[in-house]
């Protein structure tokens, strides 16, 4: 196991070494520019030159790239090139926890609800409420969470009055708690949403072959309650792939809210990767690429450990 | 936006601010609304009209500002704060000229050659730590960009200064190399920079200066208080402004990242102002305002929009062939139906709102027939598919405009529609934004037709675009050149007499026109929401936050 552990970790330096190079080539190959943002009618040739030979800006794009991993591998993930001066670690790590915390909460939601709606939909497959489930994820997973949003601020925002229309905390008041939770609800709701549904899917297929397993009927046949049954032996085993699928969500928690974080002014790394993508700045492009390739690696890490630990059938 | 930052933001600009067409127009009733009980009590002993202090105004904003230090930064976001934190030598008023008012200088005055510039700066300017603004600070910032160093982007503005002098402690003489009527109302706009804070940062180092992002300190109406990275910039109040403290206690400028997110904040009263609202927008605007609380104000915006050829073409090389190609769109019903009539049709590249405007100049309307017979004459005759034939080549244009923006991309197919009347045949393509500028970059001029918009600056100087100098590699990419034009330009930037300047100005409108470099097709109305008790206001063209210092909010 441990062995294990350690080749995935070893195969994943080439991994994210290839994928800051094509990174580094897509962003680069991409038409404008970081100057192109700063363009002025009346900003000469010489100005663009200038400013493009400080942040070395027009070296050949492989010495870009090596002096960038360079960088990198010190721990130096360099200066905004738009907001000048201020290290890209700052602008990430400000915007770091809006982004957990919104994340932690919507996933939260999610499990709380999917889980007991899947394994309540593989209990009684096809009955009325299990249809209305599926009907319910299905519209979960086909509407656009810019869309939902949207509706969402619109009616209970603007409507009703009861939730905020944006932002982590009212302007100008003093913290509390209540205060960021009632500004979390809204969005945290809408990311759930879409991943709701697909959890909700996942579980109730992965409870219907469990629950279909020989031991299951026998325990039932042996005249135990249905109940107990599904308890003690069906979540137990029908969880295992589930388990999995939470590794593999992680690497959402970078990029995955970016529209939401957008709807709903929510100031996170999303949005930071979206703004700073139609601003070229390469710099905080490519650490959130760099951030989110390693969410991917250690969430795939850490779903075959985790099914090494829950499935007692794989052996490495 | 005071100061002249435009290529690419004021594309966006134009850009974001119509997206699609929409019916209805006008404005909302300024009326105040006695039954709108929402917002505070109501004050019986309020008698004296006069402005009162206090409050806090919420202006929504889709841009993030970068740093506040206008000799390095260059957008939209960061002007708007820092015309409330800094002050700068000279204001412009809502023609665009230079005055001293709202400004720093007291008196100003230029010698009879137009060369030198004496600027006597008020006494009683301090800065927000408290220390006073002399002559000292002025020389000390504009040898910022002056320095062999400096790497904003903002060196142009200051190239044509030979020399800043401090003649005493509230006097200072600005010399120019030659003359350049454009410096006063585009160079004296600069915020004044304290030296006893910055006199010993390398002039290299000062983009990145934590100054610029973590404590900016002016001399301007409202104090820096705290800039929370993706949320809001909040200014307050400066007791000590030279020209008496501000009537609003504080202003919140809320970055709000998507603009139906905005919609829905105005609404639901979270922002008080919001100056950028889409064409197709107003009528939902329209809608709730009056509920909200709001009012709408509108008036054309400093910019048009065009349809350009690129002039390395054969095809549009003939001036008869641009001309016939501008008789043959019906411009009045692309304002009409594209844009619900908000909006003016353009004959010159400069706006009506200008001192500089030419009304009378050649226009092309719409007339097919015209159209048709010009073409003729140009030696283009109609193939055996209707499509204009010479050569053996067909006369089939591909135009090209930004995708997202549905006024133009509606205008591409009604193009299609018109031009096919005379025999043109068009293909419309819609590119991503800043592909399609990279389209026309200099070299590239990637393209045969385009649809675009020009922001204009508050100097009615159109050489930027039009003169030769500027194709190789400035914003003339249409390659268009005609040496009497290129003269009267030269001239024009050194004539010191405005009434003469207006009428070379007015004559090079007159020759633009008639070449047809562009079919100039319309000016835009632009639409701001703000608050109904809202006093104080005037619609600047181009300064949302024109002096907002004299903002004050009316109790209800």
């Amino acid at each position: 196991m441990v062995s294990y552990i350690f080749r995935r970790t070893l195969m994943a330096i080439p991994l994210l070494l290839g994928i800051t190079i094509l990174s580094f080539a897509i962003i680069k190959a991409a038409p404008g520019g970081p100057v192109a943002m700063l363009m002025d009618p009346k900003m000469k040739a010489s100005d663009k030159e200038k400013f493009e030979e400080k942040y070395g800006l027009n070296d050949p794009i492989p010495v870009q790239y090596f002096k960038w991993l360079g960088n990198m591998a010190k721990g130096d993930f360099g200066e905004s090139l738009i907001k000048r001066g201020t290290p890209v670690s700052e602008l990430i790590l400000n915007r770091l926890p809006n982004t957990l915390l919104l994340m932690t909460v919507s996933f939260l939601l999610t499990v709380l609800i999917a889980i007991p709606i899947g394994i309540y939909s593989a209990m009684r497959p096809y009955s009325p409420l299990d249809y209305t489930f599926t009907v319910g994820s299905f519209l979960g997973v086909a509407t656009p969470s810019f869309w939902f949003g949207l509706i969402l601020i619109m009616f209970f925002s603007v409507t009703l009055g009861w939730f905020p229309t944006g932002g982590v905390a009212t302007l100008n008041a003093p913290f509390s708690l209540w205060d960021r939770i009632h500004h979390l609800i809204l969005p945290a709701f809408v990311l759930a949403t879409a991943d709701l549904a697909a959890l909700t899917r996942y579980t109730r297929s992965s409870m219907l072959d469990v629950l279909k397993q020989d031991y299951i009927r026998t325990a039932m046949s042996k005249g135990f309650k249905e109940k107990k049954v599904v308890i003690k032996h069906g979540i137990r085993n029908g969880m295992i792939p589930i388990i999995t699928l939470f590794g593999l969500m992680l690497p959402s928690f970078i990029g995955g809210a970016a529209i939401t974080e957008k709807v709903f002014s929510w100031p996170g790394l999303g949005q930071l990767f979206i703004d700073s993508a139609f601003q070229r700045d390469y710099p905080v492009i490519m650490a959130l690429t760099v951030i989110s390739a390693v969410f991917v690696v250690i969430g795939n890490l850490l779903a075959d450990i985790l099914y090494a630990i829950f499935d007692p059938r794989i052996e490495y | 936006m005071k100061k002249p930052a435009w290529l690419l933001m004021s594309l966006m600009l134009v850009l974001s601010m119509f997206l699609a067409a929409c019916s209805g127009g006008g404005k909302t009733n300024t009326t105040e609304s006695p039954k709108d009980g929402t917002k505070g009590t109501e004050k019986e002993e309020v008698k004296n009209e006069g402005p009162v202090q206090g409050g806090d105004l919420v202006i929504g904003s889709t841009g993030a500002p970068t740093m506040f230090n206008s000799l390095f930064s260059n957008d939209a976001s960061s002007s708007d704060i820092e015309d409330m934190i800094f002050s700068s030598l000279m204001g412009s008023d809502l023609e665009f000229n230079p005055v001293t008012e709202g400004g720093l200088a007291e008196t100003f005055e230029a010698s009879e050659d137009g060369k030198e510039f004496t600027i006597k700066i008020v006494e009683n300017a301090k800065f927000h730590d408290g220390e006073p603004l002399d002559a000292d600070d002025v020389v000390f910032t504009y040898n910022i960009p002056l320095s062999p160093d400096y790497d904003g982007v903002r060196k142009s503005y200051f190239e044509n200064i030979e020399k800043v002098e401090k003649i005493d402690q509230y006097t200072v003489k600005f010399t120019l190399k030659q003359v350049d009527v454009q410096f006063p109302v585009v160079s004296l706009g600069f915020g004044i920079l304290p030296e006893h804070i910055l006199k010993d940062v390398p002039i290299a180092e000062m983009g990145e200066h934590e100054f610029n992002t973590k404590n900016p300190i002016g001399s301007g109406p409202f104090k820096f208080s705290e800039w929370k990275d993706g949320e809001y910039v909040k200014v307050v109040a400066n007791d000590d402004y030279f020209d008496g403290r501000p009537y609003l206690d504080s202003v919140t400028y809320k970055l709000v990242p998507d603009a139906n997110a905005i919609l829905a904040q105005l609404q639901a009263g979270d922002i008080d102002y919001y100056p950028g609202i889409a064409q197709p927008d107003v009528p939902t605007v329209e809608g709730f305002a009056d509920a909200a609380g709001l009012r709408l104000e509108s008036g054309l915006a400093l910019s048009y929009t065009y349809l350009a050829f690129n002039q390395r073409d054969d095809k549009f090389k003939d001036k008869k062939v641009r001309q016939a190609i501008t008789h043959a769109i019906d411009r009045k019903a692309i304002v009409e139906n594209v844009m619900a009539g908000l909006g003016e049709v353009a004959h010159v590249p400069e706006s009506p709102l200008s001192w500089a405007y030419n009304p009378d100049v050649p226009k092309f309307e719409y007339d097919v027939e015209k159209a048709k017979k010009m073409l003729e004459e140009a030696g283009w005759k109609p193939g055996a598919d209707g499509i204009l034939e010479k050569d053996g080549k067909k006369f089939s244009v591909e135009v090209k405009t930004n995708q997202g923006n549905k006024v133009r991309e509606d205008i591409v197919v009604i193009l299609q529609q018109q031009l096919k009347e005379v025999g043109i045949e068009i293909k419309p393509q819609i590119v991503e934004f800043s592909s399609l500028i990279a389209d026309i970059d200099p070299g590239v001029w990637n393209f045969e037709a385009i649809v675009l918009g020009w922001s204009l600056g508050v100097d009615p100087d159109p050489s930027g675009i039009f003169h030769t100098k500027e194709i190789e590699k400035g914003l003339n990419f249409t390659g268009y050149s005609n040496p009497e034009i290129d003269v009267l330009m030269d001239e024009q930037l050194k004539e010191l007499d405005k009434n003469k300047r207006k009428e070379m100005i007015g004559k090079i409108q007159a020759l633009l026109a008639e070449d047809q470099p562009y079919t100039f097709l319309y000016y835009p109305k632009e639409f701001r929401a703000l608050p109904k008790n809202l006093e104080g206001y005037e619609f600047h063209p181009k300064d949302q936050m024109y002096n907002i210092e004299k903002w004050w909010l009316k109790p209800e």
